[in-house]
């Protein structure tokens, strides 16, 4: 069973952000992690290995930091790791970012291809479908339970309220959902391969592409500008016994925020 | 000069950042409160094999060199001290000697264990009239037969009253002074060998401390551990600077611990309609605090990176020990007056850091010991 797992370095969700002066970037401090929904499609691709054989092996879009990343996935259990290294990688939009990947995933062979439900730096959560659109396989999307039998899956996904099961003929792509599974921490032995390994490096010429594809011009979406989050108001601590003081919120919430 | 972490030593605080996050600082309250050993993390830490940090790849360990030690203990101090002390006690001190002049059979009775955390090691200097001044060294080892018999007591051992192992610092003539000191092994069920006093401590709970009791302690003779008989001050010479760095990169994770905590707050906490991180007075405490703990990371680790060279560090040990240390207790004041009041309720971490500082004042040697030894260093006898 031959997996590849699609990872991608973000921003720490510490990391402090800022809009830059043109409105139209942000200047985000230099702390990277793991996409955390990565981290879940790369452990039940380790699970599913252990149980049935074959390899696993990381895929990322880049620029070098993104390295780190692949490193991590090396740490954990992954057999072998390749980063696209593309410097304007975060120019790309969505579109020619699935595009790069797809053509970096036609050179390879798989049974699986999973990756994170979205990012959460951009949150737009489309890459994996249109690499799954590009490749011409099935996609199942937010899953939270997936067993691997007879060239088939079944792969349980999250909706609002309730449980979806379905059924799949593999190759097939996955997101992962929260609750998929609890990522492992990673043993010395794997960090110590980690920090040897040699990882491969494309560029996205080697792929067919040229560096123009991503310039912003020529991406489908355009980002016009970046608005702060409203800035919410102090907590405001009500003191007092709790019954006085729950009385004293639901006064505030009718006759000063009027909204309840 | 280059002063950049290598790749691999980036990748590798990145990892051992992540897992300190993710196991040791969510029980950090827990244990402090509790102050009692934490087996179960301990399982599930040591499970990962960082016990062998040191030690060769041949014997299961990972050959880190000194600058990726000091990554190490760094972090694992930033998520709880007392766990930390514990955990560099097995992979440092409480094993050196044993790796170094053990025979095979003690190798495999303690070391390879202590290396996965099936054994629990520790190291005994100190006595109650006995610290820095070794020669004052009052435990004895009497040569009879093919045996050694031990007799002391020992004070403050890190991991002693449940430790599996001990490296204990005796005596073979006390007329010698420093120059008879020697290392022996005894285990845990040797008749004689007992835990005594628990310390209760102000700070570094979690790591249980107390008093070990050697009556008429009789080891086999391969227990000496040391190639030659009254050089067991040479022999510590040999990793006292990589202990001494050891306990200043343990500060800079309290520091570390303790400036993030300050850095949340000031950023959150309003005061006049503003968070107080604005305001110029807070930000001055942020500016010399990054400053002098950046000073102190270039003292550990160009101290760390003259041990890896095997270029002199004696002097630059103790110094990265004392500034280290010295910032460190100065960050965990100035975030208790970020903090302000809250700081003074244990329901918050900053009292905890407050406390633990205090340890690493006597921890690799006082202050007042490593400026009067500096002192002669520089000055001359």
């Amino acid at each position: 069973m031959d997996i590849i797992v699609l990872v991608k370095q973000v921003p720490d969700p510490e990391a402090l952000v800022e809009i830059g002066a043109s409105g139209k970037d942000l200047n985000i401090e230099p702390k990277f992690a793991v996409n955390l929904f990565d981290e879940f499609a790369l452990e039940e691709a380790l699970r599913i290995k252990e149980k049935h054989g074959g390899k696993v092996k990381a895929l990322s879009l880049g620029g070098p930091k993104a390295m780190e990343a692949l490193r991590t996935a090396i740490a954990m259990g992954a057999d072998e790791a390749v980063l696209i290294e593309d410097e304007a990688y975060a120019a790309r939009d969505g579109y020619s970012t699935a595009l790069a990947l797809f053509k970096a995933l036609e050179r390879e062979t798989f049974d699986i291809l999973l990756t994170g439900r979205q990012a959460i730096d951009a949150d737009r959560g489309e890459v994996p479908q249109m690499v799954a659109q590009f490749l011409g396989l099935p996609h199942v999307g937010v899953v939270v339970k997936l067993d691997i039998s007879d060239g088939k899956a079944m792969a349980e996904s999250s909706l609002e309220g309730a449980k979806e099961v379905v059924e799949v003929d593999l190759p097939a792509v996955f997101t992962a959902q929260k609750g998929l599974n609890e990522p492992r921490v990673p043993l010395i032995t794997g960090v110590m391969k980690a920090m040897k390994v040699q990882i491969p490096k494309l560029t996205i010429e080697d792929l067919g592409f040229t560096k123009d594809m991503a310039a912003p011009e020529n991406s489908k979406t355009k980002i016009v500008r970046y608005l702060p989050p409203k800035k919410r108001p102090a907590v405001q601590l009500i003191p007092g016994e709790a019954r006085e003081a729950a009385a004293e919120a639901v006064r505030i919430l009718m006759d000063v925020e009027r909204v309840i | 000069m280059d002063f950049a972490f290598t790749e691999e030593q980036q990748f590798f605080k990145k990892i051992i950042t992540d897992t300190v996050d993710r196991m040791v600082v969510p029980r950090a309250r827990e244990i402090d409160e509790k102050d009692e050993f934490p087996w179960e993390l301990w399982r599930e830490f040591t499970r990962l094999g960082y016990l062998g940090l040191r030690y060769p790849e041949e014997i299961g360990g990972m050959n880190a060199d000194p600058v990726t030690a000091m990554i190490f203990y760094e972090q694992i101090a930033r998520g709880s001290v007392g766990f930390a002390q514990s955990v560099i006690m097995n992979i440092l001190m409480g094993t050196y000697f044993v790796y170094r002049f053990g025979s095979q059979a003690i190798k495999e009775r303690c070391l390879y264990p202590a290396m996965r955390g099936d054994k629990v090691a520790t190291m005994c200097f100190t006595e109650d009239q006995s610290g820095s001044d070794l020669s004052a060294t009052r435990t004895t080892a009497v040569k009879d037969g093919n045996e050694w018999i031990i007799n002391g007591t020992k004070m403050w051992i890190t991991n002693g009253p449940h430790a599996d192992f001990a490296t204990v610092l005796a005596t073979t003539d006390p007329s010698l002074g420093a120059k008879g000191l020697n290392f022996f092994l005894v285990e845990k069920g040797t008749p004689g060998f007992s835990p005594g006093q628990i310390l209760d401590k102000l700070g570094c709970r979690g790591t249980i401390t107390g008093e070990l009791v050697f009556d008429n302690v009789r080891v086999p003779e391969e227990n000496l551990l040391g190639a030659e008989l009254n050089k067991g001050v040479e022999y510590l010479a040999e990793i006292l600077d990589e202990v001494r760095v050891m306990t200043a990169a343990m500060a800079m994770g309290i520091a570390q611990a303790a400036y993030d905590e300050g850095l949340e707050y000031a950023r959150k906490r309003i005061a006049f309609g503003k968070p107080i991180g604005t305001y110029q007075l807070i930000r001055a405490k942020f500016a010399d605090m990054a400053t002098e703990m950046e000073a102190s990371r270039l003292l550990i680790y160009s101290a760390a990176w003259k041990i890896k060279e095997k270029l002199p560090s004696r002097l630059e040990a103790a110094m990265a020990k004392m500034f280290a240390t010295e910032t460190c207790l100065k960050v965990v004041d100035e975030v208790t007056r970020i903090w302000g009041a809250n700081a003074f309720a244990n329901e918050y971490n900053p009292q905890r850091h407050f406390r633990d500082a205090r340890f690493l004042l006597y921890g690799g040697g006082t202050h007042e010991i490593l400026k009067d030894f500096m002192g002669r260093m520089l000055i001359g006898k």
